[in-house]
């Protein structure tokens, strides 16, 4: 069996007297969808910061790919091959589309491209294109990302995150605040990354992860409540009386 | 399948611009009036205004140093005239006691300059904001006190009796007492200057510059490591200012404690805000109009601060994008309703 792509360790963080992540551990097989759902406040999103470099964990380590990367900067993690989005837009607001995707895309070229003229970074001009026809941007390449709906912005979020050709993709709630309609092509796109790159996915919404993913980590109050397939999780008693309610899925 | 031509591997379709509006010709019009001015100051005999012209012109050096920071990377400095006078006095140095060499001076005040660029640059790199602008102040009221006090470098008084030069071009040579053939060295340089750092600022380098301004916290999730680019960018514009001031100097045959005052600093952040922040020529021609406008109305009145304070909140108030920057809204709109109306 190949080396997981990512492994954590007993990750602790605590803010004064919250302990937001206690002693979480759980792998990331590589090609596999991993989704990390919890109510709120479970210090999902503290966790990828731990992992993404954002927030570096008082205990416990990160190792990405056989690598030890605990505390390592969220640059190194990018380099490294580690790439996020966030539940709350995170973009070049003022900049535009295509941009935003070049911006991300530019970590495809040598560093010594940066001072030749942007048309000599081949690579990564192809990659923008590539991700605007990936995730139907053509209409509004030029646009600035501020003029952009919600829903666009949030497929942005996702588009930039991939314009590094991550080995890893960490996504916040991806679909926050999307329409149904919206939401379900998120899904669908997701799981077509799959056979590329590996995700690991915190979502609020229960359905869409149960459809989705290769295993589930639960999460209450900072620690790890149940951890396997959907069925397992599904099936889990504890996890049925603390998030799931009776019947539910 | 796809039907129709497919573009050629290699050739991307898009090519993200910054702007939608290039402002290269606003830039050849400024550059061609300001020949044509000169020119025509030169033809009726006018040297005062030839050398208030060139004068205006090294400023404008600083205001570029200034946007760097405040247009692209999001900056204010308050202390980007520390440098200027840094350049000043070791040119001064350099021409009055080592050789009457513009090369040389030029050189050694770039390489010397590299230390208090990187020194400040260090210290300023820490915080963002407001704490910024308030240490590059604090640094360059330092280093202006610390030149005030020195006896060895004229104290309050500064040095004068620096040298007018033959400047060698390999090709010809140009006289520095000539103030036509000044003013055409100036013109060229700052030409040269802002064609050079305007490439600079579209690279994928420059871009990033501008996505720190836009967004700093996000682009080290990108692969980014923005303290080395603002520490790049801040090095970059502290040599420019370095530059233009190695050059003052000899347009001025003094160099004195004042050129590293806060109202130096104060006046190049003015110039940009009234020609246009991020722009990059705008603060050429903001400097080259208020200098104008400096001496003017000091001719008529002692208390020219206060009319330059006026006309800077008037332009704030009502044009806050700076003389250029609203030119360019105006051009972009412009070209909306074209590309609108051929639809």
């Amino acid at each position: 069996m190949s080396r997981p792509i990512l492994e954590l360790r007993d990750l602790s963080i605590r803010f004064g007297a919250l302990r937001a992540v206690d002693g979480m551990g759980f792998t990331v097989e590589r090609g596999t969808i991993v989704s990390v759902i919890g109510p709120n406040g479970a210090g999902k999103s503290t966790l990828f910061n731990l992992v993404s470099g954002a927030i570096r964990p008082a205990a416990g380590r990160v190792v990405m790919d056989g690598t030890d990367v605990t505390g390592a900067s969220p640059m190194r993690m990018l380099r490294a091959g580690l790439a996020r989005s966030f539940q709350i837009t995170n973009l070049f607001m003022e900049l535009s589309v295509a941009e935003n995707l070049r911006l991300a895309a530019q970590m495809l070229e040598p560093a010594h491209r940066q001072l030749l003229p942007l048309r000599r970074s081949r690579r990564a001009l192809a990659k923008v294109d590539e991700l605007i026809d990936r995730f139907e941007l053509a209409g509004t390449a030029a646009e600035r990302v501020g003029n952009l709906s919600h829903g666009e912005q949030r497929r942005l979020e996702i588009a930039v995150a991939l314009a590094s050709e991550p080995k890893l993709l960490l996504l916040d709630e991806p679909t926050q605040g999307m329409s149904h309609g919206d939401t379900d092509e998120t899904a669908a796109m997701i799981r077509g990354l799959a056979g590329e790159l590996t995700v690991l996915l915190v979502e609020h919404d229960i359905g869409l992860v149960m459809g989705l993913s290769d295993k589930i980590v639960v999460m209450q109050q900072g620690t790890k409540l149940a951890e396997g397939t959907p069925e397992e999780v599904r099936r889990d008693p504890a996890v049925q009386a603390a998030y799931l309610g009776t019947g539910a899925g | 399948m796809h039907d129709g031509p497919r573009p050629a591997a290699g050739t991307p379709r898009c090519l993200p611009a910054l702007r939608g509006v290039s402002l290269r010709w606003v830039s050849a019009a400024f550059f061609l009036i300001a020949l044509a001015l000169g020119l025509f100051g030169w033809a009726v005999g006018d040297s005062f205004h030839l050398r208030l012209a060139t004068e205006a012109l090294i400023l404008s050096g600083l205001a570029i140093s200034v946007d760097i920071l405040l247009g692209y990377t999001g900056l204010l400095s308050l202390g980007q005239a520390m440098f200027f006078g840094f350049g000043a006095y070791v040119s001064a140095l350099v021409l009055k006691d080592l050789a009457p060499s513009f090369w040389l001076a030029i050189g050694i005040a770039l390489l010397s300059g590299l230390v208090p660029a990187l020194l400040a640059g260090l210290i300023a790199n820490r915080v963002r904001g407001v704490y910024f602008a308030l240490i590059t102040f604090g640094l360059a009221q330092i280093a202006a006190r610390a030149v005030y006090n020195t006896r060895d470098l004229g104290a309050s008084d500064g040095m004068i009796g620096i040298p007018q030069l033959r400047i060698d071009f390999l090709l010809f040579r140009v006289d520095t007492s000539e103030p036509i053939a000044f003013f055409l060295t100036m013109l060229v340089c700052i030409a040269a200057l802002y064609a050079v750092v305007a490439y600079f600022l579209d690279t994928p380098f420059g871009r990033t510059l501008t996505a720190i301004r836009v967004n700093e916290k996000r682009a080290p999730f990108l692969g980014y490591a923005t303290r080395l680019y603002v520490l790049a960018a801040y090095v970059v514009a502290a040599e420019i200012a370095v530059l233009v001031g190695a050059i003052y100097p000899i347009l001025r045959g003094f160099v004195s404690p004042e050129l590293m005052f806060f109202h130096a600093s104060g006046n190049a952040v003015i110039n940009v805000v009234v020609g246009g922040v991020g722009t990059l020529i705008g603060p050429i021609v903001g400097s080259v109009l208020l200098t104008g406008l400096r001496s003017v109305v000091s001719g008529y009145t002692e208390h020219h601060l206060i009319v330059i304070g006026v006309i800077f909140m008037v332009s704030v108030m009502f044009f806050p994008k700076g003389i250029v920057g609203y030119l360019r809204d105006w051009l972009e709109r412009r070209r909306a309703r074209g590309g609108s109306a051929r639809r």
